[in-house]
């Protein structure tokens, strides 16, 4: 049986349905600050829940703000960013207000998150299996020995390869596919309730990645949790993810369950990504504009209005509703495109 | 015309400081590139692609073996100084790195023109047509690179290339480092060149999905050897390595039911190039294994046209699973899909691409 096929099989618990969302992020608006001129706002008001056991995948372009929300669900906005607005519940709390200490001690144990680059999150000097266990000492309160202890299960769990020796391994003794193994199990020895993998994998040889996507989906559902799965690589969200949110300049312009979204693309910008994957340059010819004169952000209006092959005049005048076009099948844009 | 690129049994062996041990980067690749021709070198990181392409262009050089540009020996590179320059040129993968941020655009590209001993006239004249045959704006050349879009940049990266009129184009990644709308537009843009000029390719990826549209012919590495090679349909369609097929049952196409069948599933990690396994570098993770794989390297054999694989068993591979061209089918699929489409309320009004 293949990594997908294990993937797939995985997934077949069902999400519970209609439960009230593990995690609900609203309004959320993140700005930087831009000289002596009018802060940028670098995410525009994002709505997202994500229910216990479901997958939800994140995709968009560099630049589209994917790492700010990550960073931002977390309390921590990169570099100078500031969070000037919206709320994010998790487990019946509103984050946003909880004090540092109060957020530290939710980070890292129900929160958690998956960056790329594993080599730079490690620790050079110490050991991995130190690493590990020193996550559950902090956060679950166990002895050093009990520590150890999870943290060996771990490893086996990321099934890295002769486990008991990787403990005492540097992380520069480690290949990056099992250094990212090592970044995984820190993020999910505590149990977390809801993990964010920030482009985990893009940094993987294919064959790599295939058996880290299939573990990851196994952890989360036997631990009922729940993933946030950001990422600039749409096909792994055809086959990974139960629903699919497409970020562009800072908002989210379509979100749908998997099948709906690459079946029945409803905004252009999602239909161009497709497009570009597809090698019809025909297709791009269709769904893309040159990109010859420098991006501008509009004030009012679409933000893609100025890349968009459908705009029209109300486009740039009227920032277009979030509409649903079908279950559970929103975009924001005012002409989106019908199948059928 | 003659074969542009011939490499025959190359090998390069690193040494590692303070210890007598090698890395054993390529172990014996062989391959051939004809005019107007790209051929796509895939395979994971650490399997020597990049070697390769460095080995051609001379940045490194070879342990053993012998590379031909026409019929001049590279290994006498420096004989044939006068003919060979220009001839060969890399384009590298990040296209931000690789350009000079305090070099203005037309600096950067007509750099390569200066051995070629033309006047100041000739190269200004080939400064722009390179900045035309990328499609910038020729109010660029005055630009510094941080003005530029990464999708901007690499085709700076492409026109310092092309501006010496090349016969060979190293490309290493050349579009990993884009977003996709960027990476689309460059493909289209080197595919364009090459059948207005005939250049010929050398593609390094690991994006199959890419190498199999803009390559004729493909060469699937895994630890410094070229396991098999063939024309990128034939490969794409039947692999007949097992390595060849566990990597492209790894694609994920961004569609939710398409996937490429496979009957091997590659588990583990790739071993270490220091201490190479006796026998085929796969035996510890291929499910077509047998007894004779451990202790013998396959030899190269050559199953049809310009098709060679290095595996015992490469008739029950090709065998283990029906023949498709799953690449294709997807781009059917979103033809289908995105092509049907008619935007609600208003009149299409599609953009027409400006030639």
């Amino acid at each position: 049986m293949d990594a997908v096929e294990t993937m797939n099989k995985a997934r077949s618990a069902p999400a519970d349905t209609g439960k009230t969302p593990l995690i609900d992020i609203r309004n959320l608006r993140v700005t930087f600050p831009s000289g002596g001129a009018a802060p940028k706002t670098v995410l525009k008001g994002i709505d997202l829940a994500v229910k216990s056991g479901e997958i939800v995948g994140l995709v968009g372009e560099s630049g589209a703000g994917k790492t700010t929300l990550a960073r931002s669900i977390l309390g921590v906005p990169p570099g100078p960013g500031r969070i000037a607005g919206g709320e994010v519940h998790f487990e019946g709390r509103q984050i946003l207000s909880l004090s540092e200490a109060e957020f530290r001690r939710l980070r890292g144990r129900r929160l958690s998150v998956v960056v790329p680059n594993p080599r730079a999150e490690l620790n050079p000097l110490l050991r991995t299996g130190d690493q590990i266990a020193s996550m559950a000492k902090i956060h679950l309160g166990v002895n050093g020995k009990e520590a150890r202890r999870l943290a060996l299960q771990m490893l086996r769990d990321v099934q890295i390869p002769d486990p008991e020796r990787r403990m005492d391994a540097y992380p520069h003794e480690l290949s990056g596919g099992m250094a990212q193994r090592v970044v995984i199990a820190m993020a999910l020895i505590c149990n977390p309730a809801f993990v964010i993998s920030d482009d985990a994998t893009s940094g993987l040889d294919v064959t790599v990645q295939a058996q880290i996507l299939a573990l990851l989906t196994k952890l989360v559902a036997e631990q009922g949790s729940a993933m946030l799965f950001i990422t600039r690589d749409v096909g792994i969200t055809a086959h990974f993810c139960d629903r699919i949110a497409v970020l562009f300049s800072g908002e989210i312009v379509e979100l749908a369950p998997r099948e709906a979204l690459f079946l029945e693309p409803a905004h252009p910008y999602t239909l161009m990504l497709l497009a570009s994957f597809s090698h019809s340059p025909r297709l791009r010819d269709s769904w893309s504009v040159p990109d010859t004169s420098r991006r501008r952000e509009l004030a009012a209006g679409c933000q893609y209005a100025d890349r968009c092959p459908i705009a029209q005049p109300v486009c740039r005048e009227r920032r277009p509703p979030f509409a649903e076009n079908g279950p559970g099948h929103f975009a924001r844009c005012h002409f989106p495109v019908r199948h059928g | 015309m003659s074969t542009v690129l011939t490499i025959d049994n190359l090998y390069k062996h690193f040494p590692i400081a303070g210890s007598k041990q090698v890395v054993q980067a390529i172990n014996g690749v062989s391959l051939t590139i004809e005019p107007g021709e790209t051929l796509g070198l895939v395979g994971e990181s650490g399997s020597g692609k990049t070697t390769v392409g460095r080995c051609i262009v001379g940045l490194i050089e070879p342990s053993a073996g012998t590379i031909h540009f026409r019929d001049a020996d590279l290994a006498l590179r420096q004989r044939h100084k006068r003919e060979l320059a220009g001839k060969i040129q890399l384009v590298f993968q990040e296209p931000n790195e690789s350009l000079d941020p305090r070099r203005k655009i037309g600096d950067t590209i007509s750099e390569p023109l200066l051995p070629l001993r033309l006047d100041r006239e000739t190269r200004r004249r080939r400064t722009a047509d390179a900045l035309r045959l990328v499609r910038l704006q020729p109010d660029l050349l005055d630009a510094y690179p941080s003005e530029l879009s990464s999708g901007q940049q690499q085709r700076v990266g492409i026109a310092r290339a092309m501006v010496t009129e090349p016969e060979l184009v190293v490309l290493d990644e050349p579009t990993s480092a884009l977003d996709p709308t960027a990476r689309a537009e460059i493909i289209d843009l080197l595919r364009r060149i090459q059948s207005e000029r005939h250049t010929a390719y050398l593609f390094i990826s690991h994006d199959l999905s890419t190498v199999r549209f803009i390559s004729h012919r493909v060469a699937v590495m895994y630890l410094g050897m070229i396991v098999e090679q063939g024309s990128a349909e034939t490969v794409f369609n039947r692999p007949q390595h097992p390595y060849s097929s566990g990597l492209l049952s790894s694609v994920m196409l961004p569609h939710p039911h398409l996937k490429i069948e496979s009957s091997v599933s590659l588990k583990g990690e790739i071993p270490s190039p220091i201490n190479l396994p006796k026998g085929c570098f796969l035996a510890s993770r291929c499910p077509f294994v047998i007894d004779r794989c451990r202790h013998e390297m396959p030899p190269a054999e050559t199953v049809g046209e310009r098709h060679t694989v290095h595996c015992f068993r490469h008739k029950d591979v090709a065998a283990s699973v029906p023949a498709s061209d799953t690449f294709n089918v997807f781009m059917k699929e979103a033809e289908r899909i995105l092509g049907r489409t008619v935007p609600s309320g208003v009149k299409p009004s599609l953009h027409q691409p400006t030639t």
